[in-house]
């Protein structure tokens, strides 16, 4: 990579009106993740939508406060490589985690379920939801 | 040809002399001097591993105590692992030749950030020290892979051990970016990607693994000195905690890890066999690619540990297959290096042994990590002298004897003395025998059903113990003798002379040692590396590049 002399832009210093405007755009998006909360999706949506509007709000962070929008095209695969790499991780341990044997996971634990092709189910009935943080009360068969 | 800075007559003083005193060295950026210094800080770290190492093989000797109590034993192994691994192994080949050869190699001044440079060498040092604090407090006694819940509990010196080692994280990251930017930006006129030496094409994905990877090793230390001293809930299942979150963190750094330590030995490897085979490198492009695809494919398969540890069936299916792939590329070098032997010229030096040891080991190693990697075999081995004597192989057998051959190779390079042959290949053959008498018998007992980290066992398993202390005692000899007539070489060695062995590696081009300037004008490129190409049959190549009128 040279020096990024790249299309028009790159070093090119922005008014405070684009920082402005993003920071109202993610004090926005931090009201809607409470809002949000306070709609009881219920899971998995709640996960779901909380997740959505964070990564939005770290996109936004990524883009202009860290410059990536202006950065040459190496740059901003570098970016992106490193999240491939993080979703790897925790792809495959979340995997792990929603195709173990239930009891092998923590009491409590608030975890997806997910059934490996050719396997017997496992004790599954009301599994999924259950043990919220603080909920008491898992299936009878996990005792 | 390479690149021709033979014919300019260097009247700047080389870089030992460039400056003295010790201020000189304590704040040099010159990339050379902080390849010496790692030099002497990982050799010191290899002797203190290699000292807590002898103590467990004489704890080993009987099959009752011997020397030492159950609670010390664990001490020992936990602080042997933490030592080879964090201060030497990982550290070693890039910081020492990495440093020294990847600039000379390049055409370049220096490395990119040179001030980075003596900041990661000042990491590793408060990492270091921070550990070997906590081992003075008492050490740890988790072992290396610092399992929850017990590294959580534990009431030995475990914080200062984790921090240590998240210190030296940050020594390898460092490390790693400044030779990533190097290799993008500082290459000398005309060499593009497809002639870049091996050597930086393996350091280069090692970087890779060490940029990427290296921050979760961070993070999980981290959050293992928290829990252990605040009390959270993290991984300790009586806390609500996930242990096997734990291992699945560990081993995402850790997994790559091992090719953060053998990718360098490669590195080494690639260079010294062109060198003494006198021959091109057989399929350039595949040994160059295959370090990609092993920093690749290194990163998929950190699940084949967690096979026996309550990991899901599913994933461990998963990860048993993908560790197979790793298989693949390195079965790839391993063709090429022994296809560059063939039909050349071989000149059966001290370094040219610890690459035919190399080769054994590491094909031995690897096939043996093949089968851990089938599930239903690991079942059996997994927690025994199996496992051990597997990573012995490879990391021993692979990083140690690469990291020997490089010494011998550029030891000439770099201090421009000639160590005496005769006792290089006498210490060359100990070690080498030292070793497989060391670690086959390990994998006899591991099969057998001898479980790793273990300070007693039955006494059906003594004579192959007796067996692997008496090879450890001749291996341990060997490194002493290295040692010695290394640095008796230093003062009484002949003068080498800019290429003592003909070579054709980049780096041969300067004075021996270098000059502090590098190259007095920038050297231009015009061939690929390892250039043997003119040679006719039966005929050895010109030792160096014809002096070349400076084009440029
Ligand atoms: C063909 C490539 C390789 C494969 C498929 C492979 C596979 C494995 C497997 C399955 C295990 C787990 C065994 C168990 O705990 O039951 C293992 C352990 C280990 N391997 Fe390898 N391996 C390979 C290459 C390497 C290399 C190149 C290194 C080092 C440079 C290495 C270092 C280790 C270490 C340190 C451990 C044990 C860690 C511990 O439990 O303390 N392996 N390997
Ligand atoms: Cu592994």
């Amino acid at each position: 990579m040279a020096h990024g002399e790249n299309a028009a832009g790159f070093e090119e210093h922005h008014g405070t009106g684009r920082y402005v405007a993003v920071w109202v755009a993610l004090c926005v998006l931090t009201v809607a993740t409470f809002l949000t909360s306070r709609l009881a999706l219920g899971p998995p949506w709640h996960l779901l939508v909380a997740m959505a509007i964070a990564g939005g709000k770290a996109t936004l962070v990524a883009l202009f406060f860290m410059h990536l929008w202006d950065q040459p095209g190496a740059n901003r695969l570098v970016f992106v490589t490193s999240l491939a790499f993080v979703a790897l991780l925790i792809g495959l341990t979340v995997l792990d985690n929603a195709t173990r044997f239930p009891l092998t996971n923590p009491p409590h634990e608030q975890t997806l379920r997910f059934q490996p092709p050719g396997e017997e189910p496992h004790v599954q009935e009301g599994e999924r939801g259950q043990g919220r943080p603080g909920a008491i009360g898992r299936p009878a068969a996990e005792h | 040809m390479n690149p021709s800075a033979n014919s300019v007559v260097y009247n700047t003083p080389n870089y030992l002399d460039a400056e003295g005193g010790v201020r000189s060295w304590l704040f040099t950026r010159d990339h050379k001097r902080i390849g010496v210094m790692y030099l002497v800080l990982t050799t010191s770290a290899f002797a203190l591993g290699g000292l807590f190492a002898m103590l467990i093989r004489i704890e080993l000797l009987t099959p009752g105590p011997t020397i030492m109590s159950a609670m010390t034993y664990n001490r020992m192994f936990t602080l042997h692992g933490v030592v080879m691994i964090f201060l030497f192994m990982v550290p070693a080949i890039p910081g020492i030749f990495g440093n020294f050869f990847l600039p000379l190699m390049l055409g370049a001044q220096d490395v990119a950030f040179p001030r980075l440079n003596l900041l990661s060498v000042y990491l590793y040092l408060v990492g270091a020290t921070i550990a070997v604090w906590g081992m003075i407090q008492g050490g740890a006694d988790t072992g290396w892979t610092f399992y929850a819940p017990y590294s959580t509990t534990t009431t030995t010196k475990v914080v200062p051990i984790l921090l240590g080692a998240f210190v030296i994280g940050f020594s390898s990251i460092v490390t790693g970016i400044n030779f990533i930017v190097t290799t993008h930006t500082m290459r000398g006129p005309g060499l593009t990607w497809d002639r870049m030496p091996l050597f930086v094409w393996s350091i280069y994905a090692t970087s890779i693994i060490q940029v990427l990877a290296t921050p979760v090793l961070g993070m999980v230390l981290l959050l293992v000195a928290i829990e252990h001293s605040f009390g959270f809930g993290i991984f300790d299942p009586a806390r609500g905690g996930d242990p096997i979150l734990l291992q699945h963190l560990f081993w995402f750094y850790s997994h790559p890890a091992v090719y953060i330590m053998v990718l360098p030995a490669m590195a080494v490897i690639s260079e010294v066999v062109c060198a003494f085979a006198r021959k091109n490198m057989f399929g350039y492009k595949a040994v160059a690619y295959s370090s990609l695809g092993i920093a690749f494919v290194g990163f998929f398969t950190w699940g084949h540990h967690l096979f026996t540890s309550g990991q899901s069936a599913f994933d461990a299916g998963i990860f048993g297959v993908l560790s197979m792939f790793v298989g693949i590329f390195t079965a790839i070098k391993v063709f090429n290096w022994t296809a560059t032997l063939y039909k050349g010229a071989i000149k059966f030096t001290a370094p040219f042994a610890y690459v035919c040891g190399f080769l054994f080991f590491l094909v031995f190693g690897g096939m043996t990590g093949v089968a851990l990697a089938t599930v239903s075999l690991d079942v059996h081995w997994q927690d025994t002298y199996f496992v051990v004597a597997h990573f012995h192989f490879i990391m021993v057998g692979g990083t140690i004897m690469a990291f020997l051959a490089g010494i011998h190779y550029w030891w000439p390079k770099m201090f421009g003395r000639m160590y005496s042959e005769g006792w290089a290949l006498v210490a060359a053959c100990t070690i080498i025998f030292g070793f497989n008498a060391t670690f086959i018998p390990q994998f006899l007992l591991g099969n057998m059903g001898m479980p790793r980290r273990y300070y007693s066992y039955p006494a059906q398993f003594w004579p192959l113990n007796v067996a692997s202390t008496a090879g450890a005692s001749l291996l341990g000899f060997g490194f002493l003798l290295v040692l010695v007539y290394l640095l008796l070489s230093l003062k009484y060695g002949r003068v080498a002379g800019a290429n003592p062995w003909g070579s054709r590696g980049f780096e041969w081009n300067t004075p021996s040692p270098p000059s502090a300037l590098n190259f007095p004008v920038p050297p231009v490129f015009t061939h690929g590396p390892h250039d043997y190409q003119d040679r006719g049959p039966g005929e050895e190549p010109s030792p160096t590049p014809p002096p070349e009128a400076q084009h440029a």
